[in-house]
């Protein structure tokens, strides 16, 4: 199965040439979202929305039109979509291409981000002639540059991110010698995916904690 | 010295304000188109950091197509990580003002070069960019080579094997194989003679090890 994946915003035609262009579509999913205050956004991406699903109908297409609660909220669009192209590529489907032409700002940044991170092939649409321009495929594939010691860290902090662990409870927890885990976080720290943070209760001692970012970084099936 | 990078467009003052209040700098650098430059936005800005005996660096972005954007962007990125004396300065990004083209190849810059960077609006979000790592890491430094002996244009394997390794053919034709299977170069035999070039994704891995 192939599908196509997009952003939305007032404009179908920012989404539609890359329905058209792409061969054996089977599906097209696409996220959409205006600033709920905003009476007049709210009407002209419902119409594109509407749009949207109406060419897919007619062209015998399913469509899944997601909508998203928040249109600006970067981090949650980041992992939503990111969460989607992963189901999709459990379940043995193909994402031939993301259009990241429509929506917010933050939306396109965000699926951008979630392409980047799963190597989905990318896709913009020219604002005037409609034309699709390919972005070259960027992955980063950053299990091959953590080593596993450093992945293994990485993995624990997180299964254990509830928990205040100093260094020696990390290392305890790895089955690893404290001066060896004090290594891999020197390099975890230096590449920003860890830091260091006092202790709450007892501010001699210091707490590894992993930065957010990391948790988007690995997603959640590292 | 740490260095405050931003996109920034006409309206953009609280996206910048809030990087400016969340990451600590010492120097301001907006990156934005020329009527951003001259804008009231830029202006309050300008006037702010006076306050703290500092002046904004304006870097103009005056190209429209999404590379050519990323490529300014990675320019200023490797600019402002060296001062004059080639010290290393500390340097993040914020991504989230200016157009949706600026910002998305802003993100894009980012990967290439492992730049640290954010997205700060209401609410900052650090991107998930590991520091330091570039496009470039994934690659054996053997693979650097035969990348950037091709250039920008198609070379014959001989030209590679003679800049990469002269005489000694079977560890180029390694490299050959692996980058073909990653899909970053294609092969066609012309007139008895392997000619290689790079296919799009490599082009950009080309576009990473130069800006690296």
């Amino acid at each position: 199965m192939v599908a196509v994946f997009g952003t939305l915003g007032y404009r179908p035609k920012s989404l539609i040439p890359t329905i058209r262009s792409t061969p054996d579509v089977d599906k097209v999913v696409f996220y959409c979202g205006a600033d709920k205050n905003d009476s007049d956004a709210v009407k002209k991406v419902a119409e594109s929305k509407k749009s949207v699903l109406d060419y897919c109908r007619a062209m015998k297409i399913a469509a899944d039109a997601i909508d998203l609660e928040d249109p600006f909220d970067f981090k949650r669009i980041t992992v939503k979509i990111r969460g989607d192209i992963r189901k999709h590529k459990r379940e043995g489907k193909e994402v031939a291409v993301f259009n990241i032409a429509g929506g917010t700002r933050p939306t396109s940044s965000a699926a951008l981000l979630a392409c980047i991170l799963e190597g989905v092939p990318t896709v913009y649409v020219h604002d005037l002639t409609y034309e699709e321009i390919h972005l070259p495929l960027l992955k980063m594939e950053y299990s091959q540059v953590l080593s596993g010691e450093e992945r293994s860290t990485l993995k624990a902090l997180i299964k254990n991110k509830s928990k205040d662990l100093t260094e020696i409870e990390l290392a305890r927890l790895v089955g690893k010698h404290k001066a060896t885990v004090n290594h891999h976080l020197k390099n975890l720290i230096a590449k920003g995916a860890v830091r260091l943070e006092r202790h709450p209760l007892d501010s001699r001692k210091k707490i590894v904690k992993l930065e957010e970012s990391t948790e988007l970084l690995l997603g959640d099936g590292d | 010295m740490k260095i405050l990078l931003s996109t920034f467009g006409e309206n953009d003052l609280e996206k910048v304000v809030q990087a400016m209040k969340y990451l600590p700098y010492e120097r301001l650098v907006l990156l934005g188109r020329p009527e951003a430059i001259e804008s009231k936005a830029f202006d309050n800005i300008r006037r702010l950091e006076e306050m703290a005996g500092h002046d904004v660096v304006e870097e103009e972005l005056r190209v429209d197509g999404f590379m050519d954007i990323v490529d300014e962007i990675s320019d200023a990125l490797v600019r402002h990580a060296k001062d004059d004396r080639g010290m290393k300065n500390d340097i993040v990004l914020n991504i989230s003002g200016g157009d949706k083209l600026m910002g998305d190849a802003a993100l894009f810059a980012a990967f290439r070069l492992g730049i640290e960077a954010y997205h700060c609006d209401e609410k900052v979000t650090k991107l998930p960019v590991l520091k330091g790592l570039t496009a470039k890491d994934r690659f054996t430094p053997s693979q650097v080579k035969f990348i950037r002996g091709i250039g920008g244009q198609q070379v014959t394997f001989d030209v590679l094997v003679n800049s990469i390794s002269p005489g000694n053919r079977l560890p180029v034709e390694r490299v050959m194989r692996e980058l073909r299977k990653a899909g970053l170069i294609s092969t066609n035999v012309k007139s008895g003679k392997i000619i290689v070039a790079l296919s799009e994704s490599g082009a950009e891995v080309a576009r990473a090890v130069r800006a690296t």
